[in-house]
């Protein structure tokens, strides 16, 4: 069975600087996947080569064996992506955005309203807010349309990068709850994120990425060893935890 | 404080600098020394009226700080502005002055400056006090003109975030383009002006301005008259201090609140009509609706037909009403120039269209076709008001040809330059409460106004034949083929761009991201379909850009106007240096110009083609160097 996503040798340079440095990663069918790294270790980088929005300078990615460079129509079909912080068309409400997804998408007109009926529900963007449009929406909102857009198609893998940053527990639940549906259901999920303790509760495979690097990757047991996942993600990274020393001026 | 801010305001500008940024400034800087000088030579003339000399020198520094008040309007926001200190505890009053010193440390400051020297020119000739005069006149018209940009720039911006903000915003913004154009007028009327002098209610207005309160007291300086010397200086110096206080006051957070625009409701937003089925009806719909909601979007429709209502406006003045039926030609043209930044205007929303199988070639159209519905019949309906205002039948075909070909070519350059010379900004989300800051599209604009002239061309080519050959079915044979060469545009490069988009959707959607263009794709053999103009050395981008500056300067305003007023047998010279000439002059004069202006344009074709050829060849050499 083909792993729902694979990454093989993927690299970026950026200038001198090396982003990502021959990576490899394996998402196997039906799991929850964490990519977790400190903040500027290649992960946005990775994840925006893996789902066709970043060109590698090597390396390849399939999804479900199709190669997203090579074919990109038949993968984008294949993928849910949420990317973190970039723009939407703002001037439109999250039905119309939806709705407007769903028609490009190739989804009968009755289904698109029923999904984004059903979704808006979910994410609690109908009601008050219906009429709100996505640019006056709140960073939470964002997230939450955002996460509505990859799920209308009925994607068989959803790459998610940072998905609960800045989202309320209330919301965050959620998606949570959405997430580990769509995995019971036979679907896989890729999601990065620097919170140990939600890669813990969500995820059944980790992979631990520093410098450009993957560093350590493989069930989430096997990775952390009887340990807490945040100090084997210490020792696996190599740095020190500073803000003991200096700062005597604040505070004093 | 003030230090702290100029360093800062350097390092900024030092880390945004890109080669294509660098020619273009030096292009800029360029021209705005050779105004300066022009001014400064205008001091040192002896002219036949007593008073013409101050009235021009009036005109000239009223016309420096019209530029200083439009320039941030296509240039973005300054560098450092008083959102980026509005956590920091410090007073307004000291954050004002450090961001004054901040903006006169600038290059645009020093050639102002140099401009305004002139004053001390002026004064130099009169008397000895009057140079002791003119010297803080000088400063105080400095201060008062990098005042008057920035209080302009925050009132705008507070303005801009409303959709009615924003027609008032396009409309003002488009009187003082076309204000400051008019200095043609100047230049080139400049013989009618020796003879009989300014109208004199129109130099009393002039002498009114703020900006001419210097002149004022260095005059009376050389008279002798002590209370007028130093009368308009305190009254200038009252203004400045009034702008400054006005600037200080503007600089914290903004307190009134950003008009919100409603969405549909549930039941509308479902609802689908015949014309917004299928991939493009939906982009379609969706660029309609946010035409309609986009207070930036407001101010791209109201700029051209306000610039060029405006621009026919005033030839009033001399009783010339031929460029009335040219007026929705000219809002076509200003439209295209003004609007072509379509996907750096959406941001890095570029993502979704990336992530959606092969709907590229859908959107780019539906973007076009959105364009074609906002500004179609609007500037049809202009063309057909203008002409039934003029009267003259004649002029119909040129008006109609121009306004098609326009539009047409508009449509498929808008698309073309959108992808191939896009200018990165802030994301629509981030600017929101701050829509003045965006990427510079001074660039983009010329580069658009360019080439929708240059499609014009076979249109008004056919038109002029048949008026020269006396063939009215030539004649309007115009308009066929400005249908032909528009459809041709929209349909031929609509589909290049689409194409590119889908070969280059990642590169310009890291373009928007990161604000900088890739510069990893050496050794990849990706290098020959990269945009010459992203690539291109910053010397051959200020020689492309001069060259064309010259073509559209000699083929148009010099070479083709003149052309069309001389056939039609008007009788005005309005601002055209071929009309001013003896009439055995005046032909060969307007060729010359024709002439230039081709020159100019083939200039710039064959610095574009050099550096494309070179692209071209770049990998192969990369390929044989590593072989």
């Amino acid at each position: 069975m083909a792993p729902s996503l694979e990454i093989a040798g993927l690299v970026k340079r950026f200038g001198d600087k090396t982003a990502v440095d021959h990576i490899d990663l394996n998402v196997p069918q039906g799991s929850f996947y964490g990519l977790v790294g400190p903040n500027g270790a290649g992960k946005t980088t990775a994840l925006s080569m893996a789902v066709g929005l970043l060109r590698p300078d090597g390396g390849r990615a399939l999804v479900h064996g199709v190669d997203v460079w090579e074919e990109p129509l038949r993968a984008r079909r294949l993928m849910g992506v949420l990317p973190d912080g970039l723009a939407m068309p703002e001037r439109l409400t999250g039905r119309e955005l939806l709705t407007y997804l769903g028609q490009l998408h190739g989804l009968s007109a009755e289904e698109v309203d029923g999904r984004a009926d059903e979704l808006l529900a979910v994410m609690e963007l109908d009601g008050s807010a219906e009429r709100t449009l996505v640019v006056d929406y709140s960073t939470g909102m964002r997230k939450k349309i955002g996460l509505a857009t990859t799920l209308l198609h009925a994607p068989k893998v959803l790459v998610l990068d940072e998905p609960l940053e800045a989202v309320d527990p209330v919301s965050a639940a959620t998606i949570k709850r959405i997430l580990k549906r769509f995995v019971e259901g036979g679907g896989s999920v890729l999601i990065s994120s620097h919170v140990m303790a939600l890669v813990e509760e969500l995820c059944d495979t980790v992979g631990v990425m520093a410098r450009g690097r993957v560093v350590a990757q493989g069930p989430l047991d096997e990775v952390r060893g009887g340990r807490s996942l945040e100090e084997t993600f210490v020792d696996l990274v190599g740095v020190t935890i500073g803000g003991g020393e200096g700062l005597s001026w604040l505070a004093s | 404080m003030v230090g702290v801010l100029i360093r800062m305001k350097l390092a900024v500008l030092r880390h945004s600098t890109t080669d294509a940024k660098m020619a273009l400034s030096g292009l800029g800087r360029t021209v705005g020394i050779c105004l300066a000088v022009t001014t400064l030579v205008l001091a040192c003339l002896d002219f036949s009226h007593p008073r013409l000399l101050m009235d021009l020198l009036a005109v000239t520094f009223a016309l420096w700080a019209l530029g200083w008040m439009v320039g941030p309007i296509f240039a973005g926001e300054p560098a450092l502005n008083g959102e980026h200190f509005h956590r920091q505890p410090i007073p307004r009053r000291t954050l004002a002055m450090g961001l004054l010193a901040a903006a006169l440390v600038a290059v645009t400051t020093a050639i102002t400056l140099l401009a305004f020297c002139a004053l001390i020119v002026f004064a130099a000739r009169l008397s000895r006090a009057a140079v002791v005069v003119s010297v803080p006149a000088v400063v105080l018209l400095l201060l008062l003109v990098v005042l008057l940009s920035r209080v302009v720039t925050l009132l705008f911006r507070s303005l801009a975030r409303s959709r009615l903000g924003g027609v008032v915003t396009a409309t003002v913004t488009a009187a003082m383009v076309s204000l400051s154009s008019f200095s043609w007028v100047l230049i080139i009327g400049v013989s009618l002006l020796l003879e009989y002098g300014f109208p004199p209610a129109f130099s009393t207005v002039v002498r009114a301005l703020p900006t001419s309160w210097g002149l004022l007291a260095v005059e009376a300086a050389g008279r002798g008259d002590w209370p007028w010397a130093v009368g308009p200086l305190v009254a200038l110096a009252a203004v400045v201090v009034a702008l400054f206080l006005a600037w200080s006051a503007l600089l914290g957070p903004q307190r009134t609140a950003r008009p919100v625009v409603r969405g549909s409701s549930a039941h509308k937003a479902a609802r689908r009509g015949p014309l917004f089925r299928g991939d493009q009806g939906a982009v379609y719909l969706k660029e309609l609706r946010t035409w309609w909601r986009d207070p930036v979007r407001t101010q791209g429709i109201v700029m051209g037909p306000a610039f060029s209502i405006i621009t026919v406006l005033f030839p009033l003045i001399f009783g010339f009403t031929a460029g009335f039926p040219f007026v929705g030609a000219a809002s076509a043209l200003m439209a295209a120039a003004t609007c072509a930044n379509l996907y750096g205007q959406d941001g890095t929303a570029l993502w979704l269209t990336l992530t959606i199988p092969g709907k590229e070639k859908a959107d780019v159209r539906a973007r076009q076709l959105a364009w074609l519905t906002v500004f179609g019949p609007l500037t049809l309906a202009l063309t057909i008001l203008g002409c039934l205002l003029h009267g003259d039948a004649s002029l119909v075909p040129w008006a109609l040809a121009g306004t098609l070909a326009a539009l047409g070519g508009g449509s498929g350059l808008l698309a073309w330059v959108s992808v191939n010379a896009l200018v990165p900004g802030p994301d629509p989300h981030k600017s929101k409460n701050s829509p003045m800051d965006h990427g510079d599209v001074t660039g983009q604009s010329f580069l658009m106004s360019f080439l929708v002239a240059l499609v014009m061309c076979p249109a008004l080519g056919v038109a002029w034949a048949g008026h020269a050959l006396e063939l009215p079915a030539l004649l309007w044979a115009s308009v066929p083929v400005a249908l032909l060469t528009g459809v041709l545009c929209h349909v031929k490069l609509g589909s290049v761009a689409a194409r590119t988009l889908r070969d280059k959707g990642p590169e310009l959607l890291h373009l928007m991201r990161s604000g900088k263009p890739t510069s990893t794709t050496e050794g990849t053999g990706e290098d020959a379909d990269t945009s010459p103009f992203t690539t291109m050395s910053g010397k051959r981008q200020t020689l492309m850009w001069s060259a064309m500056a010259v073509g559209i300067l000699g083929l148009f305003p010099q070479g083709l106007a003149p052309l069309g007023i001389k056939l039609s047998g008007s009788p005005d010279k309005v601002w055209f240096l071929a009309l001013h000439v003896p009439e055995p002059w005046q032909w060969p004069v307007i060729a010359v110009m024709i002439v230039i202006g081709l020159a100019g344009s083939w200039g710039a074709y064959l610095v574009y083609r050099t550096e494309k050829n070179r692209l071209r060849a770049a990998p192969l050499v990369a390929s044989g160097t590593r072989g």
